[in-house]
């Protein structure tokens, strides 16, 4: 049945290091995308009829503001702004890119071009979300933890560590890992989301080669997964920022 | 597991991601986010504006309110002045119309009485006559006593014909 669906992973050398160059490409789009919206955004700011475009990015920045004011004091947070606002954009885009039909038509592979590999990396059906690869989800992760300890000692100093020995110091080794269980949730709940998601886009696209029939049953599921993963990809994107936000809210506000 | 690969990836996808932030933010969130906070402030003093403006109205409309009371006061203050001066006036040439008419009718009365007395003492001018004249005739005719009663009976049928 479903032989060849183990990819094999390309990977870019530099020195005596290696970069998962699909992953690092699928980023890049990512961001240039991002900053052509963006740019779209504000290139005609106006404090008065706002345009499409940037009625767009304020209703995000809005949103995120929201996210804010309900996990800490506005003043607290309001720094993290545009962190979060990038950080929801980014894992959203991310997460629909590997939805997005392969839209180089294999043309890379076609005329043989294997600089950096892009014949490969251009390759199979659709193009891949930057975030179904762990070492982004990672990244990010790690980039929300550092946020959590860093805002929880800038704003309490040496008593944030206090609540790791609350209500007794016996409870410190489950504090540590609730600290470090929660980059490892939020990295992997968003990887295996999206991954699972593309694996089973594959799988679909492969399901009529592999019982040798029409290509076309494909589409109606395809299709309905596809609208599916639209939906999970938001989710996911939300639950990553929220769940920040919460941690950095939990790290910065007093509890008594 | 090849999908669980860590390598140098990790840290250029922080680096790409944290550079995204700052040039978003730099560039993006934070021009946006003055525009916002410009409109913010645009719209608080909009409202705030509004709100003197409706009080000033509110003012003037109360000025106004005042202003109609105090010219319906003032028109009634005149009515009734009026109509108290038309009255007293009424009155006035009433009692003058009054004493007027008894004027006229007390002079009436003189006037009567005056020509009760002439006409009075014309009347008694003319018995006087007449009874001169009586006594001519009487004297005259020297008659005796029967002829005497007819012919005064006689006069005095004459005198009752007289006109006087």
């Amino acid at each position: 049945m479903i032989t060849d669906m183990e990819e094999e992973l390309i990977l870019w050398h530099f020195n005596n290091l290696t970069f998962h160059a699909k992953t690092l490409t699928m980023t890049w789009i990512v961001i240039a995308f991002m900053l052509i919206f963006c740019f779209l955004g504000v290139r005609h700011l106006t404090s008065g009829k706002p345009g499409k475009m940037q009625n767009i990015l304020e209703w995000i920045i809005d949103f995120v503001r929201k996210l804010i004011s309900d996990n800490m004091s506005y003043e607290k947070g309001r720094p993290l702004l545009s962190y979060l606002v990038t950080l929801i954009m980014f894992i959203f885009f991310s997460n629909m890119l590997g939805l997005i039909p392969n839209i180089t038509f294999n043309l890379f592979e076609h005329f043989g071009v294997e600089a950096g590999q892009l014949n490969k990396i251009f390759e199979g059906p659709s193009l891949m979300s930057p975030t179904a690869d762990v070492n982004t989800t990672i990244g990010l992760a790690l980039l929300s933890i550092t946020l959590v300890l860093f805002l929880g000692i800038k704003h309490k100093g040496v008593n944030y560590f206090k609540h790791f020995f609350e209500p007794i110091p016996v409870f410190f080794p489950i504090h540590v890992i609730d600290l470090l269980s929660k980059p490892m949730t939020l990295a992997f709940r968003l990887f295996g989301n999206i991954f699972a998601g593309e694996v089973l886009i594959k799988v679909i696209l492969k399901m009529p080669e592999s019982y040798d029939i029409w290509a076309f049953p494909a589409a109606l599921p395809d299709t309905v997964w596809l609208a599916f993963s639209i939906f999970i990809g938001t989710i996911q994107a939300f639950v990553f920022t929220v769940l920040t936000t919460a941690y950095i809210g939990q790290a910065v506000t007093e509890s008594h | 597991m090849d999908i669980l690969h860590f390598d140098a990836t990790l840290v250029v996808q922080i680096i790409s991601f944290l550079l995204l932030v700052w040039i978003l933010g730099k560039f993006a969130w934070k021009p946006l986010m003055n525009m916002m906070e410009k409109r913010r402030i645009n719209i608080e003093n909009n409202l705030i504006q509004a709100q003197e403006e409706r009080q000033q109205a509110e003012k003037i409309k109360q000025e106004y309110q005042e202003e109609m009371r105090q010219a319906r006061h003032e028109a009634q203050d005149l009515i009734a002045r009026a109509t108290k001066v038309s009255e007293e006036r009424t009155a006035e040439i009433l009692a003058l119309a009054h004493e007027e008419s008894e004027k006229i009718k007390k002079a009436a009365l003189v006037d009567i009485e005056r020509e009760r007395d002439r006409a009075i003492l014309e009347v008694k001018a003319q018995v006087a006559d007449l009874s001169v004249a009586v006594a001519e005739k009487i004297i005259r005719q020297k008659l005796d006593m029967p002829n005497q009663e007819k012919l005064i009976e006689q006069f005095i049928q004459e005198v009752g014909e007289m006109p006087c």
